[in-house]
């Protein structure tokens, strides 16, 4: 290859002196020298030269395209020439007089130096002017490209925004768009403070409202929302409620556009809107316009300041409201979902303004309950948790029926919100609360997976209304008391409900003394453990066995000595009153008989049994504790590119974790994940270097980087779906790594294989999201950084060049955290024999099935897992077997069993040898493989080491 | 150029919707329908008014024809078959399936029902549906060299369209009737911002303001739920189309969410070939239901079953939809009769039932006995749940629509006369649009655009690639403002390019128009520049002389000798200064702002000067001249010289 060097050299230089041809085959050879890792220095620096020179020679438009492109390739392989590359191509810069290639010189040197921000000073001295008049050319494409990544370059805001307002006024659609956007990108920099400049802004993206090109109009909503926000913020305090109610109004105007976009776009605004005049947003849920507006006076009463903005005074009230009526009635019943969603999105942030607009807002959210689309009903139910949160839920009996309809929902989702709200609500006379519980028992009867929720739903809403749940248990009382042949109807998940509703009267605040019959609760105490494992987020069983013990003796309990801590907002306290008399425990240990008991979680704080059996292993745990502890200062260390080190340490660690190997098999379960969890940080500190800024005698192999990520990727699937009972807190950390994995591969434009990853970051944020929502867990930085630029992200993936400068802050925003290991995780694996096939090869005939019989041993395989035996000669030769678990017996920690897994397609050969794994389907994954051989439809991580099969033909 | 608008049918009233409008020399009639209250001459608009010789292939360019009721499609086979009309016909193509149904259907029921003499045959309507050429939305077509038309969705029933219309520069929308609101399963109208210079719109709800239909929704599956879970009987009369699959999209989602096993049933005449066009049209329908259509039909009812007869008696809730509409006969009458006695059942009536129908019996007063004839009697003791649905825009829409548009002027058609009145008010008051709702027969003219073609320069093309933007801090006249109407002097930081308007339109004889750029302009017509200035000599007191003390001036009366001269405009110069800010320069002969040249002037006679009569104050005289661009600046600083009095310092 290197030889052609001088024939490639010649041809390029053949260029400049016959300019009418390009050769084209010169230049793809001089590329593909480029980016082969193994092309030596010698001849990319001379190939550098040669280019270098024709720069200089050639005038010639597309040979100077081509050149820059190739120029742009040598810096970004071999980054010891980037410096230089960045020279010649400025020198070019400086000459030039294309536009056109100006622009793309530009490019190569900015993205030179996002690289190496050594030679970030040097695109400094380039001053404004030069930047500014390559969008005064008559290119549009420059004048777009230009303005789109105008921020990448060192402008001064204030010439910025010249350029970028004088720009809206461009009769391309494309670039009034573009500088629009760039207005937005500016309003954020917060360097712009003057209000004339700000006023100016504002009425420009006000007029463009009008533009009759959508994405125009679309970006235009933006920026008067962003402006608006602006113009308030910088008016006198006095003025301040009359500009945004103003901003209000004009974003109202667009909720009827023609276009979905600008629709969404205008409804996504109004719900960043602070300020509201409560008589706009009540008008904003009526078409007609409300007569008591009329009356009121003009908005504010310092006309006299305002005069001194240079501004005007509405004088009729009802042209503002004109445009404001109806806003969200439109919005709320809107063809696209999309606009939907978003309208009940800003209702959320709107309803916290007034309680009188929440009031007649929820009217219309019960209705978008009866929505076709699930998002759409379930965005309507957050709303109203939102709302009961706030205490603006005002809920009445003509909203019951399509409220409590939510409650026997199809979907999982809108029946827990639905429960949720149902916990905050407050019901106003029994009416309603015997609905409710109606609904809920219902909901219990319908979908019987939901009983834990719903018992602790019921005990929520009891101990809020005591009254009336005296009232109903009595009526109930016949359902609950024996039966007159004696038998107790214990086992029906209706008597439960109500027990617990029964037993959560007595803690009530409004209930001082409570006529629940104290039999009751000794029926209650029967069912123990269900009640206390629904109960879990409140009490731990022993408190509660107290409690029923207690109140079976007498119903009157003192609400000074409260037993429990009554539930604020919407975090479950978790904090228990250990309340354990000797008496209790005798008890709680006849109680554990009961069946329902097994199914309880181990908890810390429950369950001292479990304590124990820790301390035995404390020196591991201490030991693991310790190095989690540890690894965390690792991370500095890697930030600084001290890898050796870094390896090195980690290197100590997993010696140090080995000496404990032999012990018994809780701990043994720990230290795998530990083991994974530095396996993990090992490859995300290599991955990491990759990322850092490159020091002068380091050279990767091109592919290397893949290589690490997919490794890092495996690793950490395992890590998420090899370990059964991770807490929220441990499974959001992992989702965390997954998600910093996913960015470094959306960094390297080499790799990225764009599609996949970016719907994978948005699955797993979707999931993070829930989690940190179920266990109300405070969000990592890094996540909530990177949830809000995922928009942003999105909107570049046609390669725009955007990204890197975002994606490079998404990453300057992670740093590992500590984790903290809280139970003790399951570590599922398996492990396969087959006894004396090391010595006798398994006989077969070529052609027909052959049946292996493998001795299969799963540890903390529940049957819910599906698992897939693979079995590999070669690559084109794989097949998978669903392993059936419910055949299996054995219980969930250990099955061991004998499996005869066939295997259909045996090759025409004397001998083979078969690798047999187990693989799990991941539950959270949803790629397709495609296997023509029916196997599993998701992808899989595998649990156990390969096991080499050996095969014999029969001989005839 | 002018825009005529005859309107022959659903001028101020509701019924046979057609209007012939001339735009430019070409002339389009859009719909053809039939007034269906009356049976006389009424009954079909006043063809006659359109050509008195009746040569309509030459008076009409073409039709259109909006969407597929009869109010609007009725009189279409009588203008081709029987008064003879052969030029092009433009509808959609679910208008084309389905006008023939509609119109065969109508024909049947008059001739063979009521006996009446036939207008048009069955042979008729095939031979004129023969004409139909069928559009697809947003579809271009020329109709000849200058007339362009498209359609727009527009919501109100399956294929429903507004139309388009342009010949040269003038443009107009005709929408027939159309819904700003989406449906269960048709979409909301969707039309993209034209520019017009007419707009003719229906105002069915000219003043009505409807409420969000999902109350209405909601309180008719309350009821539905109430009525089954309590083991009741629904009867839902309705029409084939549309209300049908509305209700039943409806009903079909609530099942599905909450897990309802109650069976709903369809009487088989409804289901087969109503279902069948909704299921081909699909395009047609809303958004919804395009989306899920990849995994599941919409139409496809997973709770629906075909009804038969031996069900009627069956025990157990369900849900049974039949024709026709108002019970007026028909199977929805058989079953009506059935489970009327019961007061478990629930019968659902549209919102609007004709005079004479038991749906109108029904929803007039709660009877509780009704007489079907002299013989048999019904007690109804079931339930009566009354809904209205209505795919008509209402005013707000019609207002939204408008606005949107921004036409030049507007027409209200299909409404009723004092609702359009007060429509058009709104219009004119609260849009600032002209508004027209014209009577039947009537014909209202309205002046259109034109453009002039005009060749350009490649010097002025260049000079507009060019961006050439400035900021101008204006006092001006906000006339963009939406939120007040009036207009009011605001001072806002304003953007102009100017780089188009830069130009110089040249219109020569016999020649066509040209635009160039003003640079070029002295070159092509081969004269000199010339360049306006204004000229004033301007007096500013002196004041008394002796109170100037420190200054030795001769003066001889009121002139100040050369010597002077300087030291007069250095203090003009402070003076200005100090009421102008720093814009002023002195350049020692004289004093500059932009293009205003100020200094003192020694003539006697000074052919600027205007002050003849005598000088009661001694004056310094000063020279000003300015190019026409600072004339407001000039007058502004001229008159602050005359007020000054150089002489207190």
């Amino acid at each position: 290859m290197e030889q052609h060097l001088g024939s490639v050299c010649e041809c390029i230089l053949s260029l400049s002196t016959n300019d009418k041809r390009l050769n084209l085959r010169a230049l793809a050879s001089a590329r593909s020298l480029i980016i082969n890792s193994s092309t030596s220095d010698s001849t990319i620096s001379a190939l550098f030269e040669t280019l270098t020179r024709f720069l200089q020679l050639t005038t010639e438009p597309r040979a100077l395209h081509h050149t820059l492109k190739l120029l742009s390739d040598i810096a970004f392989h071999h980054s010891r020439l980037s410096g230089l590359v960045f020279h010649s191509v400025r020198s070019y810069l400086l000459r030039s007089d294309s536009t056109r290639l100006s622009a793309e010189s530009l490019a190569v040197l900015s993205s030179i130096a996002e690289h190496d921000r050594s030679l970030a000073s040097a695109m400094d001295e380039l001053d404004d002017r030069f930047f500014v008049s390559l969008c005064f050319g008559p290119s549009v494409s420059v004048r777009s490209w230009f303005l789109s990544n105008a921020f990448r370059f060192p402008i001064r805001p204030y010439v910025l925004l010249t350029v970028m307002l004088g720009f809206t006024k461009d009769p391309y659609p494309y670039v009034r768009r573009v500088a629009l956007d760039g207005l937005v990108g500016l309003s954020k920099s917060s360097v712009i403070e003057d209000c004339g400049v700000i006023e100016g802004c504002y009425c420009r993206a006000v007029e463009l409202l009008g533009d009759a090109e959508d994405s125009v109009r679309c970006a235009a909503v933006h920026a008067v929302s962003e402006w608006g926000k602006m113009l308030v913020a910088s008016v006198q305090e006095m003025n301040k409620r009359y500009w945004s109610d103003a901003v209000f109004v004009r974003l109202c105007s667009m909720v009827r556009d023609m276009s979905m976009e600008v629709r969404v776009a205008a409804f996504d605004a109004l719900g960043k809107i602070g300020v509201v005049s409560e008589d706009i947003l009540l008008q904003t849920l009526s078409k007609r316009v409300l007569g008591i507006t009329k009356e009121k006076k003009p908005l504010g009463q310092c006309s006299a300041k305002r005069k001194s903005l240079g501004q005007y005074i509405p004088k009729h009230f009802d042209i503002q409201a004109c445009v404001a009526a109806g806003a969200f009635v439109h919005g709320l019943e809107d063809e696209f979902y999309e606009v939907r969603w978003s309208a009940c999105h800003s209702l959320h942030t709107l309803t916290i303004l007034s309680a009188k607009f929440a009031g007649e807002a929820l009217n219309l959210l019960m209705d978008v309950l009866n929505d076709d689309s699930l998002n759409v009903r379930l965005r309507a139910l957050e709303t109203m948790h939102h709302m009961a949160t706030c205490d603006h839920l005002k809920v009445q009996e003509t909203h019951m029926h399509m409220f409590l309809g939510t409650l026997v929902d199809n979907s999982t989702f809108i029946r827990s919100t639905a429960r949720k709200i149902l916990r905050l609500m407050k019901l106003h006379d029994l009416k309603m609360f015997q609905s409710s519980i109606d609904g809920l028992l219902e909901n219990l009867e319908v979908y019987p997976q939901d009983e834990a929720d719903i018992l602790s739903v019921l005990f929520d809403i009891g101990r809020n209304h005591g009254n009336f749940v005296v009232c109903i248990i009595k009526k109930f009382s016949q359902e609950i008391e024996p039966s007159c042949e004696g038998r107790l109807d214990f086992d029906s998940v209706r008597v439960a409900a109500l027990l617990v509703l029964a037993i959560s009267a007595p803690l009530s605040e409004a209930q001082k003394v409570c006529s629940i019959p104290s039999r009751i609760f000794s029926y209650a105490v029967t069912l123990l453990g269900r009640i206390s494992h629904a109960l879990k987020d409140v009490m731990n069983q022993n408190t509660l066995l107290a409690y029923l013990s207690h109140c079976s003796k007498s119903t009157i309990v003192d609400n000074s000595e409260s037993f429990f801590p009554m539930i604020e907002g919407d975090i479950p306290n978790c904090s228990c009153i250990d309340m354990i008399s000797p008496a209790g425990m005798s008890l709680q240990q006849g109680a554990s008989e009961n069946e329902n008991q097994k199914r309880l979680e181990p908890r810390k704080s429950a369950t001292p049994l479990l304590d124990c059996q820790l301390e035995v292993h404390s020196e591991v745990a201490k030991s693991i504790k310790l190095i989690l502890l540890k690894i965390n200062d690792i991370w500095f260390l890697v930030q600084k590119g001290c890898m050796a080190e870094v390896l090195r340490m980690l290197r100590s660690f997993r010696e140090e974790l080995a000496t404990y190997m032999s012990d018994s098999l809780v701990s043994a379960d720990t230290l795998a994940f530990t083991f994974q969890y530095l396996r993990v940080v090992k490859l995300l500190a290599k991955v990491w270097e990759h990322f850092l800024p490159p020091r002068k005698t380091q050279s990767y192999r091109i592919g290397e980087l893949n290589l690490l990520l997919g490794k890092l990727d495996r690793n950490l699937k395992e890590m998420r779906y090899r370990f059964r009972g991770l807490s929220k807190e441990e499974e959001l950390h992992v989702l965390e790594l997954i998600l910093v994995t996913c960015i470094l591969r959306l960094s390297k434009v080499e790799i990225c294989c764009h599609n996949a990853t970016l719907k994978k970051l948005s699955m797993i944020i979707s999931h993070a999201e829930f989690l940190h929502k179920e266990g109300s867990i405070e969000p990592y930085n890094f996540v909530v950084e990177l949830k809000k630029s995922l928009g942003e992200i999105d909107t570049y993936n046609d390669g725009a060049s955007c990204r890197p400068f975002l994606l490079k802050r998404l990453l300057e925003s992670f740093s590992l955290k500590q984790f903290r290991l809280s139970g003790s995780p399951k570590h599922i694996k398996a492990e396969i024999d087959l006894p004396g096939n090391d010595t006798e090869p398994l006989p077969f005939i070529s052609g027909l099935p052959v049946g292996i019989p493998l001795e299969i041993t799963l540890y903390n395989v529940s049957s819910e897992n599906r698992l897939w035996l693979r079995m590999i000669v070669h690559e084109q030769l794989m097949e998978f077997v669903f392993l059936d678990l419910n055949q299996s017996g054995g219980c969930d920690e250990v099955r061991k069993f004998t499996f005869m897994a066939p295997f259909y397609r045996t090759p025409k050969a004397m001998s083979l040898t078969l690798r047999v794994c187990i693989g799990m389907e991941c539950l959270f994954e949803d790629v397709n493989l495609i296997t023509d051989c029916g196997g599993p439809t998701r992808e899989l991580v595998y649990i156990c080491q390969e096991k080499e099969v050996y095969l014999g033909m029969i001989p005839w | 150029m002018a825009i005529e608008c005859l309107v022959l049918g659903a001028g101020q009233e509701v019924g046979k919707s057609c209007a012939v409008v001339t735009i430019n020399g070409k002339r389009i009639m859009f719909d053809c329908g039939m007034h269906m209250g009356y049976l006389d001459h009424r009954r079909f608009p006043d063809f006659s008014l359109i050509s008195k010789s009746a040569d309509f292939n030459t008076a009409i360019d073409c039709i259109v024809i909006t969407h597929f009721h009869l109010d609007h499609v009725g009189a279409l086979p009588y203008f081709t078959e029987v008064c003879g009309y052969s030029g092009p016909i433009y509808m959609t193509y679910p208008t084309k399936a389905l006008s023939p149904l509609m119109l065969e259907d109508y024909r049947k029921v008059m001739v063979d029902r009521r006996g009446e003499q036939e207008l048009f045959s069955n042979d008729d309507i095939m031979k004129c549906m023969k004409k139909v050429i069928a559009v697809d939305l947003k579809q271009t077509v020329q109709v000849d060299k200058d007339l362009q038309i498209r359609a727009y969705y527009a919501g109100h029933v399956l294929g429903a369209a507004m139309f388009y219309a342009k010949v040269g520069d003038a443009a107009m929308v005709y929408t027939g009737d159309y819904n700003m609101t989406p449906d269960r399963h048709l979409g909301a109208a969707q039309i993209d911002r034209l520019q017009l210079d007419l707009l003719i719109t229906e105002s069915t709800y000219a003043t009505t303001v409807r409420d969000s239909k999902y109350a209405r929704e909601r309180e008719f599956l309350k009821a539905v739920h109430k009525c089954v879970a309590d083991g009741g009987k629904v009867l839902i009369p309705t029409f084939a189309l549309g209300r049908a699959q509305e209700l039943c999209i409806l009903l079909d989602n609530y099942w599905e969410r909450m897990n309802l096993k109650v069976p709903i049933y369809f009487s088989a005449g409804l289901t087969i070939q109503a279902n069948m066009y909704y299921k081909m049209l699909i395009s047609w329908t809303n958004q919804r239901v395009k989306e899920t259509y990849a995994t599941h039909n919409a139409f496809d009812f997973k709770n629906v079953r075909s009804f038969d007869r031996s069900l009627i008696n069956a025990p157990g809730p369900c849900v049974l939809f039949a024709t026709p509409g108002m019970i007026s006969g028909g199977f929805s009458l058989e079953v009506f009769k059935l489970w009327a006695p019961s007061e478990m059942n629930l019968v659902t009536l549209p919102g609007y039932c004709l005079a004479g129908t038991i749906g109108h019996k029904l929803t007039t007063g709660k009877p509780t006995k009704i007489d079907l004839d002299k013989d048999i009697q019904i007690s109804v003791r079931c339930q009566i749940h009354q809904l209205s649905f209505s795919p008509h825009t209402d005013a707000k829409g019609i207002m939204d629509l408008v606005k949107f548009l921004s036409p030049k002027h507007v027409i209200l058609v299909h409404g009723e006369k004092p609702k359009m009145a007060s429509l058009k008010g709104k219009i004119e008051s609260d849009l600032g649009i002209q508004c027209y709702y014209p009577a039947n027969n009537d014909t209202v003219c309205i002046p259109s655009t034109c453009w002039l073609k005009a060749d350009t320069s490649k010097t002025f093309i260049r000079s507009s690639l060019n961006p050439n933007f400035k900021f101008v801090k204006t006092i001006s006249e906000d006339k963009s403002n939406l939120v007040s109407k009036e207009t009011e002097a605001t001072s806002v930081l304003q953007v102009h390019d100017e780089r188009v308007a830069e130009g110089i339109l040249i219109v020569e004889k016999s020649k066509k128009a040209k635009v160039v750029h003003q640079n070029e302009l002295l070159l092509m017509i081969g004269k000199d520049k010339h360049d306006v200035q204004f000229a004033y000599c301007c007096p500013v007191q002196i004041g008394n002389l002796e109170r100037t003390k420190g200054m030795d001036f001769a003066l001889s009366k009121n002139v100040v000798s050369t010597s002077d001269e300087c030291s007069w405009l250095h203090l003009l110069f402070a003076k200005l200064a100090t009421k102008l800010g720093g814009n002023i320069q002195d350049f020692g002969q004289h004093l500059q702002v932009d293009s205003i040249h100020i200094s003192v002037c020694l003539k006697d006679i000074c052919p600027y000067r205007t002050t003849d009569g005598p000088q009661k104050e001694p004056a310094v005289f000063f020279c000003c001249t300015w190019s026409v661009a600072d004339v407001n600046l000039a007058w502004e600083i001229i008159s602050i010289m005359e007020n000054l009095d150089l002489s207190i310092i």
